[in-house]
């Protein structure tokens, strides 16, 4: 298995030998799977979160439904998958399996309590078996037990309550994983860090309803007549996770490292939540839809673009993006432009001329004789929704171009 | 016949199209049957409008999507082939009629009756489009055909290979659930005949009798077995398969000529298990008039292609073919077709052996119809029109498909069905 020098990161204290880990869920399940993503080239798990046992895990039936767009299938993910149903031991097992045979990969224990000693014990036993880390998940949607996942964090005071019942037990560092479902996810994350929480992972799923039977009413998965609003996942919700993590490494009161989730299936996302502030990464619905197999096209191309860039540590990449974010009051309005036409590549679908017209400025008219659009800059507004229908995109036939010192379009009144 | 798309390879190649402001599919569809709207509404997955779209505009929809030859057609002008290659847009047609017909969903209703009976001679695609039109507008619609069952062209010319009948039984079946009624083996070929229909209370006849007389060669030795025009070949290989099976397995079979029919014949002999079928041609490959999918079919079956090289007369031994006697030939200059002429090359002499040697260098229409005294008879005895398919001034008599084209292909054959049947509701329409 190749190493990449470049990709090796220390985050929370502890080394990886490269950022890109299983996050907790069906992909991390046993000792024996996550032992061939580790072999695959995969640099450490958060495995799949254990309980104590005294509530009794039951996965519905099915568990997870597609989402499809067009012919792509799997552009998303719904499941109501539960925590391990497997015994707390089974899983300690596991960890202590995991350390002993791939002592340089990063071991995470996620763990989800129902009362504070289940919190402690989850901790205290994870670190015994050698769990390198801990991540405490405060975020799943859809537990079937009552008070337990995301509802721990929308009762937020219970999260800083866990978070500090945890600290006070082990002496590993501490992650608490952060749900979307809330209005601003930095006050969860507040609420953590004055818990004790050592750094933040987000985004656990997006609660969501991905489709309802036409024929039966039901949303999908149909758990015996009966759907739930639950988790969301896959390249769908990636700019929900990527938004996350800006908003948890721009909070001027957090200021912890970031583990970041949501939609990455290729080195380009990966990247992309690098940029924002992550400082490692997880992965499940991407090994759900092609397996273990895809670490290695993330690793090769972050470190090749790394290379190209001139880039000899990952770790300085990490939140490059995150003083370009601004709020949309600090942007430059002066700056104004027009889209510009690469006629000569034109295919002459007329799809740019039927958007121009129907949800953009009517800059465009139609030259029926040689099909094509025509142009008038003068009334172009710049919002380049031509550019996004245009099938001549690669590259791209109609760029944006600054008109400097263009003056302001507004649409005559209807006659 | 092959498999058609899945749902999801349709809703992919739907995906493909760019939905133009002003499709060129549209334009090049001779009967109009919009495949830019039934694309569109397959990609936002209203299939059923998508059926209703194709069968409302072109009832032979089913048959069109298979045996149209698309890239001289709807697909000449796809911009998508400005990116990459064109929608293969028959597939689609076919997927969308299919799924009407999966799903029981049909599009078509009958009009309201306004008492008006008009007769149609001839069940191929021009009669058969024409009386469902005039059923759907509310005329009564009798069709009389001299065979034993409707299709025409589509039941007998087209091998199974290419398009079954259990598929085309379907498309038969949208026609008569819209109250069509056929009389078989009831040919209409006089004057008298047609004078009789007009005392029996039709208001209109329309005449689509098409062109099934194959075109011979002229050579000096004919009279043996074993020599065969391409469409008594094709209607015995559709009839009687396990025959022609017998009859053909290890043989060795000539089709003379190069266009889709001998294409047809050159597979249907190959599947049937002869074993050469050589097309004789006496052009190049390219100037074959036959369409690209179907000389690729006949190379993907394994047929000879014996280009260059012009039949001078037949060898007969005992009454019976044994084989052509063929020359060389070489391309000169272009003739009117714009093709390369083909000139004979000396002493180039040699025979080609054959048990089956099956002539298929063009179809017109039968001289027979001549007996219809009121029709006027212009070249290649194919019947002339006017606006509207009118085809006398006098009596209302109209006429459509090859018969009035000469051997052409089905969906002009559904434009002229069209036209009739819109001619006929505005003069006879209550």
């Amino acid at each position: 298995m190749t190493q990449y020098k470049r990709l090796e990161t220390t985050f929370l204290g502890v080394k990886f030998e490269n950022p890109v880990m299983l996050s907790s869920s069906p992909v991390s399940n046993t000792g024996e799977m996550v032992g061939r993503s580790f072999d695959a080239g995969f640099g450490g798990v958060v495995f799949k979160t254990i309980g104590a046992g005294k509530e009794k895990i039951i996965h519905p039936g099915p568990r997870m439904a597609g989402y499809n767009y067009h012919n792509h299938r799997l552009v998303g993910l719904q499941n109501v998958e539960q925590i391990s149903d497997r015994p707390m031991k089974d899983n300690l097992d596991d960890l202590a399996y995991l350390k002993k045979n791939w002592p340089t990969k990063i071991i995470v224990s996620s763990i989800m309590g129902f009362t504070k000693q289940e919190w402690r014990d989850l901790a205290k036993a994870s670190e015994d078996v050698g769990a390198d880390m801990l991540e405490l998940n405060f975020s799943c949607p859809h537990m079937t037990v009552e008070g337990s996942g995301m509802k721990v964090s929308h009762a937020q005071a219970l999260v800083g309550e866990f978070t500090a019942e945890v600290k006070n037990t082990v002496k590993i560092p501490v992650l608490a994983k952060l749900t979307p479902n809330i209005t601003d996810i930095t006050e969860t994350a507040k609420f953590a860090k004055d818990g004790g929480a050592d750094g933040f992972t987000a985004i656990n799923t997006v609660q969501a309803l991905s489709g309802i039977g036409l024929d039966d009413y039901i949303p999908r998965p149909n758990v015996a007549g009966k759907g739930a609003m639950s988790g969301y996942s896959g390249p769908a919700v990636k700019p929900i996770g990527l938004r996350c993590i800006a908003q948890l490494a721009q909070a001027p009161h957090l200021g912890l490292p970031l583990s970041g989730c949501g939609g990455i299936e290729n080195w380009i996302d990966a990247i992309e939540y690098l940029l924002v502030g992550s400082g490692t990464l997880q992965i499940t619905t991407g090994v759900i839809h092609y397996g273990y197999r895809i670490i290695e096209d993330i690793l090769e191309g972050m470190d090749l673009y790394l290379e190209e860039r001139g880039i000899d540590h990952l770790a300085d990449l990490v939140g490059k993006a995150v003083p370009n974010i601004v709020p949309t009051d600090q942007f430059d309005l002066t700056s104004q432009g027009v889209a510009e036409y690469d006629q000569d590549r034109c295919v002459g679908c007329g799809q740019c001329y039927i958007v121009c017209q129907d949800a953009a400025g009517q800059c465009l008219t139609w030259d029926d004789a040689n099909r094509r659009p025509v142009m008038h800059e003068d009334t172009c507004l710049g919002c380049m929704i031509c550019s996004f229908v245009c099938p001549v995109s690669d590259p791209p036939m109609i760029k944006y171009r600054v008109v400097p010192g263009k003056s302001e379009i507004l649409p005559p009144v209807s006659r | 016949m092959e498999q058609g798309f899945t749902m999801n390879q349709a809703l992919a190649e739907a995906s493909r199209c760019l939905l133009c402001h002003d499709a060129p599919c549209a334009a090049g569809c001779p009967a109009s049957t919009a495949p830019d709207v039934f694309i569109r509404k397959l990609r936002f997955r209203n299939i059923k409008g998508a059926a209703k779209v194709i069968k409302e505009r072109n009832i032979m929809g089913g048959a069109c999507a298979v045996v149209c030859p698309t890239h001289a057609l709807c697909a000449q002008g796809c911009t998508a082939a400005g990116l990459d290659k064109p929608i293969r847009i028959g597939e689609l047609q076919r997927f969308i009629v299919q799924y009407a017909w999966d799903v029981g969903f049909q599009p078509l209703k009958a009009g309201q009756p306004n008492g008006v009976q008009v007769a149609i001679v001839g069940a191929g695609p021009a009669g058969l489009t024409c009386a469902a039109e005039l059923a759907k507008a509310g005329f009564g619609a009798v069709v009389f055909e001299k065979r034993s069952a409707a299709g025409g062209m589509l039941q007998w010319g087209i091998p199974n290979h290419r398009m079954s009948r259990e598929f085309f039984a379907h498309e038969l079946e949208d026609i008569r659930s819209l109250g069509v009624e056929f009389r078989f083996n009831t040919p209409v070929e006089t004057q008298a005949d047609v004078d009789k229909l007009r005392a029996d209370g039709f208001a209109a006849v329309f005449v689509a009798t098409g062109a099934w007389r194959c075109t011979t060669l002229d050579v000096e030795h004919r009279e043996g077995s074993g020599l065969e025009d391409s469409m008594s070949f094709l209607v015995r290989a559709k009839d009687q398969p396990d025959a022609v099976r017998k009859e053909l397995t290890g043989a060795e079979v000539l089709v003379v000529g190069g266009g889709d029919t001998a294409m047809d014949a050159a597979v249907s002999a190959k599947r049937a298990g002869a074993r050469d079928v050589s097309i004789v041609y006496r052009r190049s490959f390219q100037e074959m008039p036959g369409s690209p999918e179907e000389k690729q079919a006949a190379l993907d079956a394994g047929v000879h292609f014996v280009i260059l090289t012009q039949p001078v007369d037949y060898v007969i031994a005992d009454s019976k073919i044994t084989g052509a006697r063929v020359v060389r030939t070489r391309l000169t200059t272009e003739d009117a077709s714009g093709r390369r002429r083909p000139e004979n090359l000396p002493d180039t002499e040699h025979v080609l052996a054959a048990d089956l040697i099956i002539e298929a260098i063009g179809l017109s229409p039968d001289p027979s119809v001549r007996k219809l005294d009121a029709l006027t008879i212009g070249d290649g005895e194919r019947i002339v029109v006017s606006e509207g398919q009118r085809a006398s001034t006098d009596l209302p008599l109209y006429a459509g498909g090859d018969a009035v084209s000469g051997a052409s292909i089905v969906v002009k054959a559904v434009r002229d069905g069209k036209a009739a049947a819109e001619a006929i509701r505005k003069e006879l329409g209550r």
